[in-house]
Parts: C-alpha cells; sequence; structure tokens
C-alpha cells in the first residue's frame, strides 16, 4: 500500500483559470485519479478531508478545489504530462493560426489581384471572402445548438472530418503515447460520457481559430494590396440587376457599420460609375476610362470591402471563437467534477470523515494447529474411573452412563467441579479423588463451552495430585446438537498447551 | 459530561468481537474459534473529523471468574465497598499472570465505561457464568446484557431470565446478520444504560444514517461510471501488413470482454471499499456476451480518416487551389483550375494513400488496416450489468463485518429484471445516448447516477428475487 502523501510546497504550478492550464489539469487529474486507487481508501479519506479542510473556502466552487488538491497532491510525473499536453495544445493552435493566416492570405491576394488590366469585380469579392462566411456561420450556428437536429446533425457526422479542429485532433491523437495518451483522452471512446462536450467545443475552438486567422490573413492581404498597390474596383454581373437594385443590396449589407463608417458605405453614383460592361476590352457605364477622377473613385471601393470583411468574417468569427473559447472552458471545468473519482474525491473532501474502526492493529495469540492434541481418539477404553461433571455439563447422568458405557467406559461415580463449587472445594475433590487411586479420570464439559484458564488450571491440580500416568478423558457433551468438530477442535488445540501425554479428548454423541 | 465508551465483555468465544466487528464495521477484528484469541484491550472510537462521539472495547473474556470473585468476597465486608473491592482486585492483580484477562477486561469499566455483557443465546444457560456476571454487578457501573444469537437453537428465554436478575436492559442481537436499522438502533439503546450519553450517541445515529446515505450515493455514481464506460467502451488495433485478420479479430475480442469484466471488478472492488470491506472473496461468474452483440468493423485509416475521407478531403484542397488559379484569371480558366485540381487531388490521395500510411513518424505509422470492437449493441446488456452491480451493492450493504464467508453474486439472470416499466424506460433513454455515442452531456453520468441511488434506496422493490 502506497503511503500517502501531501505537498506542502507550493509546486509553482499555474494557478490561473486559462483554458490551457486547465486542459493540464484535466490530463493531471485523469492520471493521478488512476494511480490514486492504488492507495486505500482510508488513508485517501483522510488525506482528502484534511485537504477539503484546508480548502473550505473553495467548497462552492469544485473545479478550483480539485485544482487546488492537485497542486497539493499531483506528483510531478503527472503534472509533466499535464504541461506536455498544453504544450501540444498550443503547438496545434499555433500551426491552426499560421495555417489560417496563409489561407487567408492566399486567397484574398487571388481575389484582389490587378495586373491594370482586368479590374477586380467586387461581385466576386464578396462572393468569396463574404457570403461563404455567412453560411458557414449559420451551419456552425446550427451545430452549436444543444438540441440535436437530425438532418444537420447526419450531415454534420458525414463532413465532420473536414473540420479543421478536428483533424487537428486526429493529428494530436496520432502521436499520443499509449501510456501517456495526452490530449487524445478527450475524445478517447472510453471518455465519452464525461469528456465528449469538452472535445467537442475543443474542436469548435479550433475551427473558429482557424477562420478568425483566415480572416485576420484575409484582411491583411486586402490592406496590403491596397496600400503597396493601386486597385481598381468595378462590379459586373450577367444578371440584370439594376445599379438602384445594386446600390440597395449594398446598402442593406452595409447597414451594421452605415452609422459610424458611412465612407465604407457604397454611394449610388460610385454603383452606377463603376459598373463593367465585357465588351471588347471592357467598358464602364460611366464615363470615359480614361478620366483620372474616375480611376481614383474605382478604388474606393476597398474601404467597403474591409469592412464586409470585418463586419460578416472576422467580427462573427471572433464572436464565435470566444463562445467556443468559453464553452470549452466551461465544459473543462465541468469535465473537472465529472471525471470518474473525481466526484468521489470531492466527497472525500467535502464531507465530515466518519472514522469507526480500531486505531491500534490488534494483538492476538496464536495457536499452531500442529499443537492440537495429536493422538487418536481411543474409540474403546475398557476402563473404570469416577466422571467429574465440570460445571453442571449435564444433569441427565443415566443417560451420559449409558453413552459412555458403549465408548467402554464404565462410570463409577459422578462428582461435580467448576461452576458454583469453589476452587477450594475442586482441590478438596482432587484430593480425595487421587487417593483413591483410580484408573483414569473422565472429566465431563459443555463442549459448546470453550476450555477457560479455569478449567486447566484444574486438570493441571488433578494431575499433581493423581500422576503423570493415569488417563485422563475430557469427555465433551455436546447436547442436542451433538459435538461439532469445530467444539472438538477448540477443545484440543487449548488442551495441548498442557503438554499431558496421557491427556485424551472424547465426544459424547458426535454431530 | 463524559464521553459514552463501552466494554464488551463476557465468556470467550460469545461473540465478543462479532459484535465489535459489526458495530465499528472493521473486519480487521480477528474472530476465532480458539479461546483466548483477543488478549488485549483495542479500542474502536467513532470519530468525525477527529473528534470522538464515543468508543467501543473490545476485551478479552473472563478466564478466572470464580477466583476473582471468590478473592473479591475475601476481601469485602458489605455491599457498599464491593466497587472498591473490584478496584483493589485490579491494582493488586495488575502483574498476575493468572489474571491479565480480568484485570484488562475491569480496567476501561472501573473507569467509567458502560458495560455490554455478551451470551450466546443459541446455548443454554450456565451455573459457570454467574461469578463473572457477579463481578460486574460489584462494579456498579451501567450496564446492558446483549443475547448474541450465534447457532440455530434459540435459548434466549432462559437466558433472558437469568440476565434480567443481573442487568436492567437485556436486548437480542445476531451480530452476523444485523442489518444497518439494528446496527443503529443497538447504538441507541446503548443511550439508555446512562442518561447522559443519549444525546452524544443520537448524534452520533445521525452522522452514521448521513453516512451511510452518501455511501449510497457514492456507489450509485460509481456504478453509473462503469455502466457507461460498458456501453460505450470500444478497442481498435491497428493490423500489421501480413497480420491475419480473423486471428486479429479474436484476440480483440478477448481483449474486449477481459476489458469488460476487469471494469465490473473494479466497481466491485471500489463499492466494496465504500462500506470499508476489503479483500472479500468473491463468487461470480463473467458476464456472458455472445460475439454478435458487439459491433465489429474493420476500417482503413490514414490520419484518422477512411479512404473515402480521404480522397474526398484530397479533391476539396486540390479544388480549392486550383480555385485561386481560376480567380487569379479572373474565371477566364472555366473552373478548369477547380476541376483539375479537384481530380488531381482526389486521384493523388488514392494513390499515395497506402504509401503515406506505411511511413512511421516517431515509431507510429501514419496510417494502415484497423480493425475495431464495440460498443455493446445488445439492448439488455446494461439492465444485466446494472442488474449485478445492484444486487452486488445490496449485499455489501447488509453484510456485516462480522461476517468472514465469501461473497456468493451467482444468481439466475432472471432474477435480475427490472419489474417496473417506467423506471426501465428511464433508464433506457440514458443507456439509448449512450449506446448512439453522439455529443453527449456532462451530466448524462450524473442523471444515471442519480436513477441508481434511486434503485439502491428502493431496495429489493423493483428487482424480483
Amino acid at each position: 500500500m502506497q503511503s500517502p502523501h501531501i505537498n506542502q510546497q507550493n509546486s509553482g504550478y499555474n494557478e490561473k483559470m486559462t483554458h490551457a492550464s486547465l486542459l493540464g489539469d484535466l490530463i493531471e487529474l485523469d492520471e493521478v485519479l488512476d494511480a490514486d486507487l492504488a492507495i486505500d481508501l482510508e488513508a485517501r479519506k483522510q488525506r482528502d478531508r484534511d485537504i477539503g479542510r484546508k480548502l473550505h473556502r473553495n467548497r462552492s466552487k469544485p473545479a478550483s478545489q480539485i485544482r487546488a488538491w492537485l497542486r497539493e497532491i499531483g506528483p510531478a510525473a503527472a503534472r509533466n504530462n499535464g504541461l506536455r499536453a498544453t504544450r501540444l495544445y498550443h503547438a496545434l493552435c499555433l500551426a491552426l493560426v499560421i495555417t489560417g493566416l496563409l489561407t487567408g492570405w492566399g486567397l484574398a491576394s487571388a481575389v484582389l489581384f490587378y495586373d491594370g488590366n482586368q479590374p477586380i469585380n467586387v461581385v466576386n469579392a464578396v462572393g468569396i471572402l463574404v457570403l461563404p462566411q455567412i453560411l458557414l456561420l449559420l451551419v456552425w450556428l446550427v451545430a452549436a445548438l444543444p438540441i440535436r437536429l437530425p438532418l444537420f446533425s447526419g450531415i454534420g457526422a458525414t463532413l465532420g472530418f473536414l473540420n479543421p479542429g478536428r483533424l487537428a485532433g486526429q493529428l494530436a491523437g496520432l502521436f499520443s503515447e499509449k501510456e501517456n495518451r495526452g490530449l487524445a483522452i478527450l475524445w478517447d471512446p472510453d471518455n465519452i460520457a464525461s469528456l465528449a462536450p469538452a472535445a467537442r467545443w475543443l474542436f469548435s475552438f479550433w475551427s473558429q481559430l482557424f477562420a478568425f486567422s483566415f480572416n485576420i490573413g484575409a484582411l491583411a492581404a486586402a490592406i496590403f494590396l491596397v496600400s503597396f498597390s493601386d486597385l481598381a474596383f468595378v462590379w459586373s454581373t450577367t444578371l440584370a440587376i439594376s445599379n438602384e437594385t445594386f446600390h440597395q443590396l449594398l446598402t442593406i449589407l452595409s447597414t451594421p457599420w452605415s452609422a459610424f463608417f458611412p465612407d465604407a458605405v457604397p454611394g449610388s453614383e460610385l454603383v452606377a460609375n463603376s459598373r463593367y460592361y465585357r465588351l471588347d476590352e471592357g467598358t464602364l457605364a460611366g464615363t470615359a476610362a480614361t478620366s483620372p477622377q474616375l480611376a481614383i473613385e474605382l478604388g474606393q471601393w476597398w474601404p467597403f470591402l474591409i469592412a464586409a470583411i470585418t463586419c460578416y468574417g472576422l467580427l462573427p468569427r471572433l464572436l464565435t471563437l470566444w463562445i467556443s473559447w468559453y464553452r470549452f472552458r466551461h465544459h473543462l471545468r465541468k469535465a473537472l467534477c465529472n471525471l470518474p473519482g473525481a466526484p468521489e474525491l470531492l466527497a472525500r473532501m467535502n464531507s465530515p470523515l466518519v472514522s469507526t474502526l480500531a486505531v491500534q492493529p490488534e494483538e492476538t495469540r496464536e495457536i499452531a494447529a500442529s499443537s492440537a492434541v495429536a493422538k487418536p481418539d481411543a474409540t474403546r477404553h475398557a476402563i473404570r474411573c469416577p466422571v467429574i461433571d465440570w460445571s453442571g455439563a449435564c444433569g441427565r447422568t443415566d443417560e451420559i452412563t449409558v453413552q459412555l458405557g458403549t465408548m467402554g467406559i464404565e462410570v463409577l461415580e459422578f462428582l461435580r467441579a467448576g461452576g458454583r463449587q469453589t476452587t477450594e472445594q475442586d482441590q478438596e475433590l482432587a484430593t480425595s479423588l487421587c487417593r483413591h487411586k483410580p484408573e483414569g479420570v473422565g472429566i465431563l464439559v459443555k463442549a459448546w463451552e470453550p476450555p477457560l484458564m479455569d478449567f486447566l488450571d484444574f486438570v493441571r491440580g488433578i494431575r499433581r495430585q493423581c500422576g503423570q500416568k493415569k488417563p485422563f478423558i475430557v469427555l465433551l457433551w455436546g447436547g442436542q446438537d451433538g459435538v461439532t468438530a469445530a467444539d472438538r477442535e477448540t477443545w484440543q488445540l487449548t488442551l495441548a498447551q498442557l503438554g499431558d501425554p496421557n491427556l485424551h479428548v472424547e465426544g459424547i454423541g458426535q454431530a | 459530561m463524559t464521553l459514552p465508551v463501552f466494554a464488551i465483555v463476557g465468556h470467550p468465544n460469545k461473540g465478543k468481537s462479532s459484535i465489535v466487528s459489526t458495530l465499528s464495521q472493521d473486519e480487521s477484528v480477528a474472530i476465532s474459534p480458539v479461546p483466548g484469541t483477543t488478549v488485549e484491550n483495542r479500542v474502536y472510537p467513532m470519530a468525525v473529523d477527529g473528534e470522538i462521539l464515543y468508543e467501543l472495547i473490545d476485551t478479552p473474556g473472563f478466564q478466572r471468574a470464580r477466583a476473582a470473585l471468590e478473592w473479591m468476597r475475601s476481601q469485602t465486608g458489605s455491599a457498599v465497598e464491593r466497587a472498591d473491592t473490584v478496584h483493589r482486585f485490579v491494582d493488586e492483580h495488575q502483574d498476575d499472570p493468572r489474571f491479565t484477562a480480568e484485570c484488562n477486561l475491569l480496567s476501561p469499566i472501573l473507569e467509567g465505561a458502560g458495560i455490554l455483557y455478551v451470551v450466546d443465546g443459541s446455548r443454554s444457560f450456565g451455573e459457570d457464568y454467574e461469578a463473572e456476571m457477579e463481578i460486574l454487578r460489584w462494579t456498579g457501573q451501567p450496564s446492558l446484557a446483549l443475547i448474541n444469537m450465534i447457532g440455530d437453537s434459540d435459548h434466549s428465554e432462559e437466558w433472558q431470565k437469568a440476565l434480567g436478575q443481573y442487568f436492567r436492559i437485556v436486548r437480542v442481537f445476531d451480530a452476523m446478520t444485523a442489518d444497518f436499522d439494528r446496527r443503529v438502533q443497538l447504538l441507541l439503546a446503548f443511550g439508555e444504560i446512562r442518561e447522559e450519553w443519549r444525546g452524544t450517541l443520537e448524534n452520533a445515529v445521525r452522522i452514521l444514517r448521513e453516512e451511510q446515505t452518501r455511501r449510497r450515493t457514492l456507489a450509485a455514481r460509481v456504478i453509473a461510471e462503469m455502466l457507461a464506460h460498458m456501453i460505450t467502451h470500444l478497442r481498435r488495433r491497428r493490423l500489421a501488413e501480413d497480420e491475419v485478420m480473423d486471428e486479429a479479430r479474436d484476440v480483440l475480442l478477448q481483449a474486449y470482454k477481459q476489458n469488460l469484466a476487469a471494469m465490473e471488478q473494479r466497481c466491485r472492488d471500489e463499492v466494496e471499499q465504500l462500506y470499508n470491506h476489503r479483500d472479500l472473496e468473491r463468487h461470480e461468474p463473467l458476464v456472458q456476451l455472445l460475439d454478435d452483440d458487439l459491433f465489429s468493423r474493420q476500417t482503413w485509416l490514414l490520419f484518422g480518416l477512411t479512404r473515402q475521407q480521404l480522397i474526398a478531403t484530397g479533391a476539396l484542397g486540390g479544388a480549392a487551389a486550383g480555385g485561386v488559379i481560376d480567380l487569379a484569371v479572373h474565371g477566364t480558366s472555366l473552373l478548369l483550375g477547380s476541376g483539375l485540381g479537384a481530380v488531381a487531388g482526389g486521384v493523388s490521395a488514392w494513390l499515395t494513400s497506402d504509401r503515406i500510411a506505411n511511413i512511421k513518424v516517431l515509431g507510429h505509422s501514419l496510417g494502415g488496416k484497423e480493425i475495431s470492437i464495440g460498443p455493446m449493441r445488445n439492448i439488455n446488456f446494461p439492465y444485466v450489468v446494472l442488474g449485478r452491480a445492484l444486487l452486488h451493492q445490496r449485499m455489501i450493504e447488509e453484510r456485516t463485518h462480522a461476517y468472514r464467508g465469501p461473497l456468493d453474486l451467482t444468481f439466475h439472470p432472471e432474477q435480475l429484471q427490472m419489474a417496473d416499466a417506467a423506471t426501465r424506460r428511464q433508464f433506457e433513454k440514458l443507456f439509448s445516448r449512450l449506446r448512439k455515442q453522439e455529443t453527449l452531456r456532462t451530466d448524462l453520468v450524473a442523471s444515471l447516477a442519480s436513477l441508481i441511488e434511486n434503485r439502491i434506496s428502493v431496495g429489493s422493490a423493483g428487482l424480483e428475487h
């Protein structure tokens, strides 16, 4: 049994309630609770109650209490595993951020590509950088609903593998060691009941981190291109949309920022002037293409585009990122309290320690079985002797006489000792008995009553007076139930302490 | 107010240690058919956060009561001096090896402990008990006699008559079979022997009842965790290139069944520990599982993706890359970039997947064939496991610490059926969610534990026995 040990030193452990430290704690707790089972429950109860009383103020915050417990008890190896998992988590976050930034930058650079020949179509840019984000956001909202919609959960299960967060998780699980499962405990099927929600929000957090980084990348690319090159924007569509309708659409799209960023709302004039028809080399609906004023005007679409990406891409992703982070943190805290063994731990810390066990180990006197009266029982004795009735073992002397007769013991007389007789009377009985030099002595006892020192004293006394050679037969009377093997063994073991070679134990009416 | 202390005294082998073991829920108490096994007093305090509420003292049995009483009688003149005479006896024979047992058992009584005198009610009264009862009466301490029913015969009436002459209160108690309520009733009866102890003992009983409730809650939680674990359990194994599928599946299946058995055994151990039962010998058949009860799959995986998912991911990735080219040329490529990218991505994923799967990074293959067993799909399985666990919990809760025989958990499956349809529906709802392994709520196990706790409280009402 391992002895519990309370780490009194401050371990330098991260006390902040960040999700990364919570994640490290969860992985550490899983390991510590597993190892804790090897410690005796009584020792755990004592240890955890001691810690619980120290952490009494945290009682209403079970997650904090468990983390503080970990700080007290957590071995360095488990803490390292927690820290390793946290590092892996950070590495994956960083990888997703970089991938998101590069993807966003790449896509925005492609969409906003302008070599002086073909102006950038705003409809394209909005269609690629803004609209899919709005659609994906709606999908995320459906997925984030607490209620599972059968259709959406089916789609989610089919396309779930495309989630960058889930892919990151699978990559992390691929390299986890079996003994130290690290982050992989979150999506281990064996932990599904306690950790599935945390895993779900971790994947969501990762995918939103990717999406947020993507938008940052896209915005950065857009700002870079606007700043360091001369972009020309137009709008063009085959659909029969009038300038007014398109302007109305843009106004609706710009509603979120129109109040505090009016320059980012395209005016009707700009819409009218920048409509582009793909005829010959391409013509604009407004004035001549060579007009410098128009060239400047065609560049005025950029505030709208930046605002649209920010409003429909970056900000919602910031919100979903925060929600995912918050929910992930929330479920990590819940998981800390729901991990197998954690509710028991909280109960041990917060419930009074009730003990009814003995404080000291018991001292017992063992009598070796080999020291029992070993001689086989003589089934036929052929002896005439007086029988001493010890403590009123049996009132029916006639019945006993007959039974003893079948065993070859002829009863000369019944005498009384023990019980209500005094020890002095017992001694007198022994003296008078031995004076007549009997062939042997029978002592009738209750088989179910254990032989006491009082009886052993009597046997020793009578042996002293009658000599060592006379056979003494202890006759076990079993009453209605007969003599059980256990009773016989008890008597044999106890009488063996006398070391008397002429002492026999016989049962009357064996069970 | 003095601390309630009770000395358990009597003839050897009449169940003193069994009574102490049952009341203190301590199975470390030595119980032996050989008289004189207990040689020293042993204290069993009931402590709550270190504060002692009462103490039970297990004592050695009388060995030379007649001789001790004779000495006392020779030393005293009147009834007034009797208690002092017993004191003097202990003082003068403290170092006398003949009276070690008598001095040990009388010492706590002379220090104020209440007397709990234990006899075996399944055997007839004998005159050899009179000396020890007389000595106890001489101490003048409050006392109670307990008739412990060790065997099948009943001589309790005869004992009541004899004990009634020496003790004001006589109770019958079976240390081997007494359930929790009987144990606390006995503790409350101890309070009757001295008025000032009653409040403390009532408080102790209240705390013991709370502890009992807590144990049930924790046992329910342990069972719920086991059930959730067993229902959702899944075992996977990556196949080596030259490995035979059927053999690998058999090995995995065996391991799966062993895992389930280990989960059950761990649950049993934890529940037993909650009730202070350790190292119990259990006789329990393993839960029977048919191979058809389990989902079994063979899949090819790379980065955790199946081949189809991998091809789809490659195609989408290729399409995205090609789409960038399409955009760069303002769609003049007629989506050729996206199309070709998708085809190239999908085909290359298909062609290279096997080769990539065999690549080892940090000793781990990136992919390959994998077989998985589980989760359990037999809808009756959780009920069988739950029934077994509930039965075990009840047997453990009712089992006294004096009883040292093996725990026999052999039963027929029909004994474990849940009769109550409404409860079964509640359980089925939770089991179904666990079986589907959809995204789960963290409080699912808590809900299951709550239901199980109700079952435990209801006791045998829902189980057909």
